[in-house]
């Protein structure tokens, strides 16, 4: 099964737990994920900080799989507005990449791709997207056959 | 080119809050930095509270995690950016070359 794909552009937050919220809140909608995996994300940035900023501009937020997940999915936002997770060097943050995964293998490959796709120029594919359908577009080339 | 130690490849361990998300993406970064350093290297995905017994040769992770992680490796590196496979090839050199894992 393909992993479940949710992107929003142009999306309107105040601070980075609002945008991990707006991120989550796609895959709790579609069943991917609990509702208290969203809390689990914001959790876990606030125990461990923000090493989910793995790239300047990009938060990868995500939570265990015992946190409450049915299937691989990833819902991507890309925000008007930049905000800072408290990141010394990558912040701040206008794409934020939230995924589920319901044990510690299944998301490998869409992992890898999204990598691979980020170190490309992905994030600035986004951010140029004009709305969710060309930003979709862009992150189906990369995981094209995951 | 790469001396190795009695044939074994140089043990890194890439760490995160959880060990399957920022982690994963630094492995694969890191696996193909070595490569193209031409070192040959097994790279794992840990969480931070795990990292320290696995007894690697180089920890590699945010700088938020890596106070923790002082003289638990040889080699110990604040990596920032996950992505960028240059960044960390050219992070890696010196250090690499200073434990004899590089000529």
């Amino acid at each position: 099964m393909s992993p479940h794909l949710h992107v929003r552009v142009g999306v309107d937050v105040p601070g980075w737990q609002e945008a991990i919220r707006a991120a989550c809140t796609p895959l709790v909608t579609a069943g991917v994920v609990e509702p208290g995996y969203v809390d689990a994300c914001v959790d876990l940035i606030r125990r461990h900080g923000p090493y989910t900023v793995l790239a300047p501009g990009i938060a990868l937020p995500h939570a265990r799989p015992e946190d409450g997940v049915h299937r691989v999915g990833v819902s991507v936002v890309v925000l008007s507005f930049p905000v800072e997770f408290g990141h010394p060097e990558n912040d701040p943050v206008d794409i934020v990449i939230a995924f589920g995964s319901p044990d510690s293998d299944q998301h490998i490959d869409l992992l890898a791709a999204l990598a691979g796709g980020l170190a490309e120029g992905l994030a600035d594919r986004l951010r140029a997207a004009t709305d969710a359908t060309e930003a979709t577009k862009a992150i189906e080339e990369v995981i094209e056959g995951v | 080119m790469s001396r190795g130690r009695a044939g074994e490849p140089l043990h890194v361990v890439t760490v995160c809050g959880v060990g399957m998300g920022s982690s994963l993406i630094l492995r694969m970064t890191a696996e193909k930095a070595l490569a193209e350093l031409g070192v040959p290297a097994r790279v794992e995905a840990t969480d931070v509270s795990s990292a320290k017994s696995l007894r690697p040769d180089v920890i590699l992770g945010q700088e938020m995690h890596m106070s923790e992680f002082a003289g638990a490796a040889p080699i110990v590196l604040e990596v920032a950016n996950f992505i960028d496979t240059e960044a960390l090839k050219r992070a890696l050199e010196g250090p690499l070359r200073e434990q004899g894992w590089l000529e």
